[in-house]
């Protein structure tokens, strides 16, 4: 009898034991997904919502990122769109100009191999894969110069490709904008 | 306890694990297929659907119309590393034949000192793009435009074929111990200015770049002042204006006068 109520004793202390266990990592695993989503929603990491592809070697020829349509522009609701490509060995524009405190969609391609994107002082750092285009929801605080180098090794001339970002006050952007439809800060 | 089997449903340990198992996987599918797409106001999406198809990564193409159209004529040529590698006999012949009225400009030998671009060894692609341009608009000139208007695409393709078969000759100012300006050996890179070998075949060659030894230096002048002002712009994207604009006058000289002096 005696060895009975032992051994019935080891399986409730044993039971036990696994229970807590298995609390203590559903809990860990409901905080890494719980993680995971912030951080998605708050923009710590940033997720591209879709895949969309492009031809790395016709966007010249047709669709939205040939060279007339590339730069800022602005959109009916206020918020601004900036179409840029990253070649061997620039950025193309060469200098992209937005307005402060407004919502800003960068959408980017490489018309050749993987190019990086990345611009200084801010959180904004990506990679231009040829074929696909990458789409990134930004936002600058204030007013001011960034420079924008390829941050990702792209062939013999890497380190000569540097674009620069030009921040501008919303009410000066605005004036740009009625004069001209899609621009750019290139003298 | 131990005849019990373990993989059963009357097992009460295996049925809860299984089940809080498929639960995390159930939620985590809705909260990162569904709802945080659906979190995300600047993808527009059009429904549940559309939610899961983004969020799993269905490819789709991006817009296929641009917004503003070009009020200029651009390169329509689609340039590829392998574009016109390959060695063709009867394209090299064909090309010899047409490439006699070139004679008179660009020499006999695709060597001549008329200030014209030297063809000798020049890669075929480059021939046959600037050809191509020239016959769309997309790069003018008094002399060259006429003359592309009336080639076919298999006439270009012959001519450059049979230019870059030829051998490259030295120009009259060979001078191999010129010292490279700093501009040609490192680039400067904050203003966007990457060594010019890394396209222009001395270190590397991106397509449709063309070999600069030995040409004019009056004409490697004249096209970087043009690419800096934007009166030429045949280069796709800008890939040339892009560095042409940020050089100084004094670069843009340097780099002429070193050129003309290579093989």
């Amino acid at each position: 009898m005696a060895t009975e109520t032992d051994h019935g004793l080891g399986e409730a202390v044993a039971a036990r034991i696994e229970r807590r266990w298995a609390t203590l990592s559903l809990v860990i695993v409901a905080f890494l997904v719980g993680m995971a989503a912030y951080i998605g929603i708050h923009q710590a990491t940033m997720p591209q919502g879709r895949v969309e592809t492009a031809d790395p070697k016709t966007l010249h020829l047709s669709g939205e990122f040939i060279e007339s349509n590339l730069g800022s522009e602005m959109q009916p609701d206020g918020s601004v769109t900036v179409r840029a490509i990253g070649q061997q060995y620039s950025f193309t524009p060469q200098c992209v100009v937005v307005p402060a405190e407004t919502p800003i969609t960068f959408r980017a391609t490489s018309a050749d191999v993987v190019h990086g994107f990345l611009i200084e002082g801010t959180n904004i750092n990506t990679m231009l894969v040829p074929g696909y285009v990458t789409d990134l929801p930004v936002r600058f605080k204030a007013p001011g110069d960034h420079v924008m180098p390829c941050q990702e090794f792209c062939g013999i001339g890497h380190q000569g490709m540097w674009g620069k970002v030009k921040v501008v006050d919303k009410a000066a952007f605005r004036d740009m904008a009625a004069a001209k439809r899609r621009l750019t800060c290139v003298d | 306890m131990s005849d019990q089997p373990l993989f059963s449903l009357r097992n009460p340990w295996f049925g809860t694990s299984v089940g809080i198992t498929a639960a995390i996987a159930v939620l985590s599918a809705i909260a990162g297929l569904i709802w945080l797409p659906l979190a995300q106001p600047n993808l527009k999406l059009a429904g549940v659907w559309d939610a899961i198809c983004s969020a799993a990564g269905v490819p789709r193409a991006a817009v296929p119309e641009a917004g503003v159209k070009p009020d200029f004529k651009t390169s329509n040529v689609v340039m590829t590393s392998e574009m016109l590698t390959r060695v063709n006999q009867v394209s090299i012949g064909r090309g010899a034949t047409l490439a006699q009225r070139c004679a008179i400009c660009h020499g006999p030998q695709g060597v001549s000192d008329a200030h014209s671009p030297n063809l000798a060894g020049q890669f075929a692609a480059v021939t046959y793009k600037e050809l191509n341009d020239f016959k769309t608009g997309a790069r003018v000139s008094v002399v060259m435009s006429p003359f592309a208007a009336a080639m076919s695409d298999q006439d270009m393709k012959d001519v450059a074929a049979y230019y870059a078969y030829l051998p490259r000759v030295p120009s009259n100012s060979l001078d191999t111990g010129r010292p490279a300006p700093a501009v040609v050996v490192t680039g400067a890179p904050m203003r966007n200015i990457p060594p010019c070998g890394s396209c222009h075949g001395d270190i590397d060659n991106k397509a449709g770049s063309p070999w600069l030894g030995g040409q004019s230096a009056v004409y490697i002048k004249a096209q970087l002042e043009a690419f800096a002002s934007g009166a030429r712009r045949n280069d796709i994207s800008q890939q040339m204006r892009n560095i042409a604009r940020q050089m100084t006058a004094e670069e843009i000289d340097q780099v002429a006068h070193y050129y003309e002096a290579q093989p």
